[in-house]
């Protein structure tokens, strides 16, 4: 707690300056923004530095579940939940004999710590204390395990294995997130002073208000977490540092829409936590699994059905005052039905409902215009395929298939390819289809690598700034330092995820964590590629960057299967403390 | 489990794609920020497509192009508009070597760390090395003829005159769609023409380094001889001479058997150290290439590209650079015509900065050409054509085929510590060298001289 009074004291120290920084705001605004916009950047690169190497340095230890004896007698530790067993060297559990097939068996630990041994179509069949299984079978610590002939013997950790273990693998907990917090807040504050002396007499307070909210509200899902005993706060640090730089858009282009984007963020936050908290069931989590895939496609058919076209796509739904994008909804949803548990993957080895599926899915999208996000969720059914199946044969047919589609579309449909025609060479038509990314290209080369100060930047005024050409406006506003720190950070958050995937318990967990990620990193550079015509402009939103509560809700929404991939210990709320496990 | 962690690789590799096409962006932004920035539509400088305030002066602080409170006005003197227009540019922004198009980042005043954060409105003042007058007279000397005549500072490298015609008054710009003559190309900086005689200049410098007993020689001059299966020919027959006359009666016929007896690969190193096939760099702007190559080429096509003929082509503003070379003892200074910025905002503010090249020629060859040259003068141009010059220089008559007169040309330098000015003249389809571009570029170092004294 001593760094909590640190922070008080701290905070107390900011509350006291506040005053002389008003003073200096209303004489100078000039000088504010000169020193501000070297500030920021260095700020900026502090945050992403502390958070990516307390994210990319922590040594990954395996967890231990149990340990299997061989028939050589070598003792095998268990490091995941679900185990494949059999004679290929790519096993968790190899056994090279001539009886095992290449991948025999999958062994399983539930949430309970109960282990279930399941037969994935071995030849020689298994064997649980003389007992032959059909299907899947309980395995006890101390059974022994015949897999056509080859006896294994399950064994438990024994608890005070389990105490060491807990001292030794001190080197797998995060680093300390208060500090960066800390400079988080600095920089919310520091950001909500610069955007005042842009801002209007009538939106200052507005402004001040939703920032100190921001802050505040970051503080109290802090302090909610570590009541928790959580120590893992680096993909919520790198959230709330990107939505501040959302908020700041916002509060640039559209002032008025800062009390919307504030309360959005707190139902985001929250269905990130439910979302954390529901997935760190897994029996509960897999149950879900079909709701969330009818959920999915009930979404876009009333999307179909109910949408509005804006700007070409018909991706808005309008309920009375309140309007928004049921696709955003669909990704968390796409993935959640996408993602499976290792012995389903094993068991039943076929794609086709996945398919199935994602091509409603994806062809629900392209009828409705929204090719940004057909293309996203493209993305994210070639990782979720890839991850289950490895199958690049299948993968690089409907990759194909899809892009034959695709060709067939723009020549029968050529107005799509008209949407599309200034890309390589927006210059030639910057008054026209480039006119967008010209622009964006202009005011992102007047920012300089500093920028111009928040809340000083005119790409704003072009129509969808605040939203597809966001990148842009980081780089006018903020400058190319701090538009790529922004851009790093996510790609902090991808590698973060990889690093995760390799001490999983689950492949649950980890198609799910990869495949949200896939779709996060494949959104932004559609958002930054389409703005600075690297590739074609789409109108897709930068995650938690863009104007847009469907985008930020999804945003968040999707890091929760981050969260939930997070096994360092006592690092994330979603994944259960050792000793909530126990009951 | 292992397999599968394995495949979340692909969350890698999305990201190294990422990283990889930030890092493209970066490398555009950090070449090309300053042309995006200064797009016409940004409201963060311009007003209706100009900047609110901005002037283009000459080295003598006169104004040839100024914006005040967002309206464009050129130089009140016609003749001063159409001299200094591929210089300074047009509004249109047709001609893409001018200042308003290359200076873009002085202009608005951008800088990579700062973007357009310091961009004043009260603008900057962009001085030329150019000499409003001497554009002027030169201008007057072409009297409506295509061509380019270009005079710099040998020993600082600054632009004094660099005009082209054809030309326009930017005050009233021609249609689009007419037929310009390539008004809106800058001959000096962006053409590249067959050198003719003017190559022997390259030609003797390689003869000098390389043939230890040429000005012992004796050379003989019939008017016309069969080298290879062609036929070179010179003017008159020259009868017998030595060295220093070959080069002051330009015998095609000696310059010819040279050519074949240095070989493709002397020939093409001389010709490569006088910057043909690269061109030289002119405050930023690359000049067009000149070429020079004998792969494949016959013991004809040597003889006749040794007297700049065959394929060779010279860029004029390349080709001075060498004459200025040759000049300075063998070290080229590149020539600039952007002098200094100044501006209220220091940051955007500058200086003249000189460029020098690496050597090129010895000093002893770089010494004796020029001897050989100021020879010419003396033996053939006339001294009295040149009065009060002390001029070391080179004729070219170089034919063009097709039943056109020949271009004319004429280059050279003033052996002088006070006016150290190099310069080249070519006038299209002029004629001879030294009946039509020698009187052109006598005008122009005269006007040169005399501005040089008055500044002083």
């Amino acid at each position: 707690m001593q760094f909590l009074e640190m922070m008080l004291k701290a905070i107390q120290q900011i509350g006291s300056a506040i005053p002389e920084w008003i003073v200096l705001l209303v004489s100078s605004s000039g000088s504010v923004t000169t020193v501000l916009r070297w500030v920021m950047p260095v700020l900026a690169f502090f945050i992403l530095l502390q958070t990516a190497r307390s994210m990319l340095v922590w040594k990954k230890e395996p967890e231990i579940w149990a340990y299997i004896d061989l028939p050589n007698g070598a003792r095998l530790p268990i490091s995941h939940w679900e185990n494949t067993i059999g004679r290929s060297p790519s096993s968790d559990i190899v056994l090279n004999y001539p009886t095992v097939s290449r991948s025999h068996a999958v062994l399983v630990r539930a949430d309970d710590g109960s282990w279930t041994i399941t037969d994935v179509g071995s030849k020689g069949g298994i064997v649980v204390n003389k007992r032959p299984v059909e299907g899947k079978s309980p395995v006890y610590p101390g059974d022994i395990i015949s897999l056509a002939g080859v006896e294994i013997a399950l064994l438990p950790i024994e608890v005070e294995q389990e105490q060491q273990e807990d001292d030794e693998s001190s080197l797998r907990k995060p680093g300390k997130p208060g500090r960066v917090l800390f400079l988080v807040t600095l920089f919310q504050l520091l950001t909500a002073m610069q955007l005042c002396t842009f801002a209007s007499e009538e939106n200052k307070t507005t402004i001040i208000m939703a920032f100190a909210g921001l802050a505040a509200f970051m503080w109290l899902y802090f302090i909610f977490m570590r009541a928790l005993q959580r120590t893992g706060f680096e993909v919520e640090t790198i959230a709330f540092f990107l939505t501040t730089l959302g908020f700041s858009v916002v509060a640039s282009a559209a002032p008025g829409e800062l009390g919307k984007m504030f309360f959005v963020t707190i139902m985001a936050v929250l269905i990130f936590v439910l979302l954390g908290w529901f997935l760190r069931d897994l029996e509960r989590a897999k149950k879900a699994r079909w709701f969330m895939g009818g959920a999915a496609l009930m979404l876009l058919a009333a999307n179909l059905l109910l949408g509005k076209i804006v700007y070409g796509a018909q991706n808005w739904i309008y309920i009375g005052a309140f309007s928004f994008q049921p696709s955003e909804l669909v990704k968390i949803a796409f993935i959640y039905a996408g993602t499976a548990t290792l012995d389903r993957l094993l068991a039943k080895r076929n794609l086709t409902m996945f398919i199935l599926f994602s091509g409603a899915c994806i062809g629900t999208l392209a009828l409705l215009g929204d090719f940004g996000t057909a293309s996203i969720f493209f993305v994210a059914f070639v990782v979720i395929a890839f991850m289950r199946s490895g199958d690049l044969a299948t993968i690089s047919l409907i990759c194909a298939g899809t892009g034959f589609a695709g060709m067939l579309a723009v020549r029968f449909k050529p107005y799509i390819a008209k949407r599309f025609s200034a890309w390589g060479h927006v210059w030639a038509y910057a008054s026209t289809t480039g006119y967008q990314q010209t622009r964006t290209l202009m005011y992102a080369a007047s920012g300089g690598l500093l920028g111009l100060g928040a809340g000083n930047g005119l790409l704003k005024h072009i129509s969808a700034a605040d939203t597809d050409l966001v990148f842009g406006i980081l780089c006018e506003e903020w400058g190319l330092i701090v538009a790529i720190i922004a851009v790093c950070s996510l790609v902090c958050l991808a590698i973060f995820t990889v690093r995760c995937a390799s001490v999983g318990r689950s492949s649950f967990y980890v198609i799910a964590a990869c495949a949200s990620m896939s779709m996060l990193l494949f959104q932004t550079a559609l958002n930054v590629f389409g703005s600075i015509d690297f590739l074609p402009l789409t109108g897709v939103t930068f995650p938690f960057v863009s104007n847009g509560g469907s985008s930020m809700l999804a945003s968040w929404g999707l890091l929760a299967f981050v969260k939930a991939a997070d096994t360092r210990k006592n690092a994330s709320f979603a994944i259960k403390r050792p000793k909530e496990e126990i009951q | 489990m292992k397999k599968i962690s394995r495949r979340s690789i692909v969350a890698a590799i999305l990201s190294v794609a990422m990283v990889i096409g930030i890092a493209m962006f970066v490398y555009n932004y950090v070449n090309d920020g300053a042309a995006w920035a200064s797009f016409p539509s940004n409201q963060h400088i311009y007003t209706n497509g100009v900047i609110a305030s901005q002037r283009i002066l000459d080295r003598n602080g006169v104004v040839l192009y100024k914006t005040s409170k967002g309206k464009p006005a050129y130089n009140e003197n016609k003749t001063i508009r159409k001299a200094t227009l591929h210089a300074v540019g047009d509004t249109s922004g047709n001609i893409s070597t001018s200042a308003m198009h290359v200076f873009t980042d002085q202009l608005i005043q951008y800088d990579l760390l700062n973007g357009v954060y310091y961009h004043h409105d009260n603008g900057s003042d962009i001085y030329l090395t150019l000499d409003a007058n001497v554009c002027a007279a030169a201008l007057n000397a072409l009297d409506g003829r295509s061509g380019t005549v270009g005079v710099y500072n040998y020993k600082t490298g600054q632009i004094l005159c660099m005009v082209s015609a054809p030309t326009f008054d930017p005050k009233t710009p021609p249609n689009l769609s007419e037929d310009n003559n390539g008004a809106y190309i800058n001959r000096f900086l962006s053409s590249a023409y067959t050198p003719g005689s003017i190559f022997k200049l390259v030609t003797s410098a390689a003869a000098i380094d390389n043939m230890p007993d040429l000005f012992s020689r004796t050379f003989t001059c019939k008017g016309s001889e069969k080298i290879g299966n062609s036929t070179v020919t010179c003017l008159k027959a020259h009868g017998t001479f030595n060295f220093k006359t070959a080069l002051a009666d330009s015998c095609n016929v000696t310059y010819a058997n040279l050519a074949t007896e240095l070989g493709r690969g002397v020939l093409e190193e001389y010709a490569e150290k006088a910057g043909f096939n690269k061109g030289v760099t002119v405050s930023g702007i690359s000049t067009a290439t000149g070429n020079f190559g004998l792969s494949g080429a016959s013991k004809s096509d040597i003889a006749w590209s040794g007297v700049g003929q065959y394929t060779d082509l010279a860029n004029p503003c390349t080709y001075m650079t060498y004459v200025g070379a040759i000049a300075n003892g063998g070290i080229p200074v590149y020539p600039q015509f952007l002098s200094k910025v100044t501006s209220e905002n220091s940051a955007a503010s500058s200086s003249y900065k000189k460029n020098v090249g690496s050597r090129i020629l010895s000093k002893s060859t770089a010494d004796t050409l020029a001897d050989l040259m100021h020879n010419n003068v003396i033996q053939s141009y006339g001294k009295r054509n040149f009065p009060g010059l002390d001029l070391c220089a080179k004729t070219g008559t170089a034919e063009v085929g097709g039943g056109k007169k020949p271009n004319a040309w004429f280059t050279g330098f003033i052996r002088s510590e006070e006016y150290p000015l190099a310069f080249i003249v070519i006038v299209e389809n002029g004629g001879s060298g030294i009946e039509v571009a020698a009187p052109v570029a006598n005008t122009v170092l005269q006007a040169a001289v005399k501005a040089l004294k008055a500044s002083d």
